[in-house]
């Protein structure tokens, strides 16, 4: 569905990986990566609050 | 044979030693996660049962978090910042993330090796702090701290100290081949500088100022643990050298100085011994001696490369039995360290870069590959060293934990702590409900 590859031939290909041609599609995917890092921290925050206010 | 077939057979020759070189590293880094089951067994064996899925998710959090974080931008900094707080742009672009050499590439097959085998490194330091504030500290603080010390900190001061161009090395010839600073100092500095505000356990010391024993669920858990870390070890060690062909004709150390692969087994193993019997001398405490393997090989990290092995015994031994003396000092001045990692890691590494100014000193200057003048190891050097990786690890571990305890989100209430920091998560370690003293 989504054309990543960088490649049309591997006759002198170098970077391979998905979207390496594409500064926008790599910075969705670090971004991305970075809100899958974040929200885990909030969901443990929030976890806490609940635990502490159970466990006075 | 002719000029041409020769210089083929030279450039097939140089061809497969790097591919060796990357086969090593890589294994290297696979046998590193050995440090990190151990870290996770120690951990939650120190703990007690109540508190022990907690310790344990807290682990492996901060080695996931570590990876990604490292890549984010833990590599750049490593590569980038070798000048002290100036950015190089013509290294670090290595390290950027959207880097053509960040990801699968038929022109690069070592960057991702080499990339692998430093975000080892760096859960290994993140994993130093975390035995030492099990059992109060609240998850989500402790990751983010984890991942300043993992992503940030310890790579900066091993871009100072770790790489051939870092000032610390060509200003002043600071030598740590294995670590003992930019790793284990640093830890263990940025770990104290966070216990300072976490505050004690609930229990741990009494009205009068003195300190009870805590004792954690599993001793037989935490002694394997620390075993596992030993055998992890190998792995570090063995990701401390690389094979610089052509150059020095053999294994060079971090800096690109001639050594061997032997110093390495030499040394690890003799400075392991001491450590053992060094910390029995101390305590008779099979906890201590295991914890006195680590405090051995770290004493001794320094230096691994150039100890004649019985020497590395014997600093092996003297870190052995500094380290539980220490942390019996650190606990005479109130400070909660569960499982002496500022004693271990802080104290014996500080005492591992002294070791190579004492004994050290004179070993000559070199060009590393890369083309940089290293001067002579001094104990000037290594005491300047220590004083770097001393504050670059307390500053921002006590300012970080100053803040969130501020904030109020850095220690569990008492009501958590009374009944177990387990309850924040899903599960029970034991179905049996195996009860803690």
């Amino acid at each position: 569905m989504i054309n990543s590859s960088p490649i049309t031939t591997w006759e002198g290909a170098e970077a391979i990986f998905t979207f390496a041609d594409s500064p926008m599609g790599m910075a969705i995917c670090f971004w991305v990566m970075a809100a899958m890092l974040i929200v885990p921290l909030v969901v443990t925050y929030n976890a806490e609050e609940k635990a502490e206010n159970e466990h006075q | 044979m002719t000029p041409e077939e020769m210089q083929a057979a030279i450039e097939a020759l140089q061809g497969l030693s790097s591919t060796n070189m990357e086969i090593f590293y890589y294994w290297c880094t696979g046998i590193m996660i050995l440090i990190h089951a151990g870290f996770l067994m120690y951990e939650m064996g120190a703990s007690r049962v109540k508190h022990s899925l907690a310790s344990g998710t807290k682990n492996i959090l901060a080695f996931a978090f570590m990876i990604p974080t490292f890549y984010m931008f833990g590599w750049l900094i490593y590569l980038g910042f070798w000048q002290g707080f100036t950015y190089d742009p013509v290294w670090g672009e290595f390290g950027l993330p959207m880097s053509a050499v960040m990801g699968p590439n038929m022109a690069d097959q070592a960057t991702g090796v080499f990339w692998g085998a430093f975000t080892l490194f760096a859960c290994t330091t993140a994993s130093i702090m975390s035995g030492a504030v099990i059992e109060r500290i609240r998850m989500a603080s402790f990751v983010v701290l984890a991942v300043i010390l993992g992503s940030v900190v310890w790579n900066l001061a091993a871009s100072w100290g770790w790489h051939p161009a870092g000032w610390l090395v060509t200003e002043w010839g600071y030598h740590d081949a294995v670590a003992s600073g930019v790793v284990h100092t640093i830890s263990g500095f940025f770990a104290l500088g966070v216990l300072i505000n976490l505050g004690p356990r609930i229990g741990k010391f009494n009205a009068d100022g003195s300190a009870n024993i805590i004792r954690g669920h599993s001793l037989p858990m935490t002694i394997t643990g620390l075993m596992l870390i030993v055998v992890g070890f190998f792995g570090f060690i063995g990701a401390c050298v690389l094979y610089n062909y052509g150059v020095n004709g053999g294994w060079v150390n971090i800096y690109g100085g001639p050594t061997t692969l032997s110093a390495y087994s030499f040394n690890t193993l003799m400075s392991v011994a001491g450590g053992i019997i060094g910390a029995y001398a101390c305590t008779r405490d099979p906890f201590w001696m295991m914890s006195g393997a680590l405090c051995g090989i770290i004493s001794a990290a320094a230096g691994l490369d150039l100890w004649y092995p019985p020497l590395a015994f014997a600093i092996g031994f003297a870190g052995g039995y500094l380290g539980p003396w220490a942390a019996k000092q650190i606990e005479k001045m109130g400070i909660d360290d569960a499982v002496g990692a500022v004693a271990v890691h802080g104290v014996c590494g500080v005492w591992g870069l002294l070791a190579v100014g004492i004994f050290l000193g004179g070993y000559p200057g070199f060009s590393s590959w890369d083309g940089y003048d290293i001067p002579s190891i001094s104990m000037t050097g290594q005491l300047v060293g220590a004083a770097v990786m001393i504050a670059t690890g307390f500053i921002p571990g006590y300012g970080l934990s100053w803040l969130f305890n501020k904030m109020g989100i850095l220690r569990a209430g008492d009501g958590v702590q009374r009944d177990g920091m387990d309850h924040e998560l899903e599960g029970i370690a034991y179905p049996e409900e195996i009860r803690s003293q």
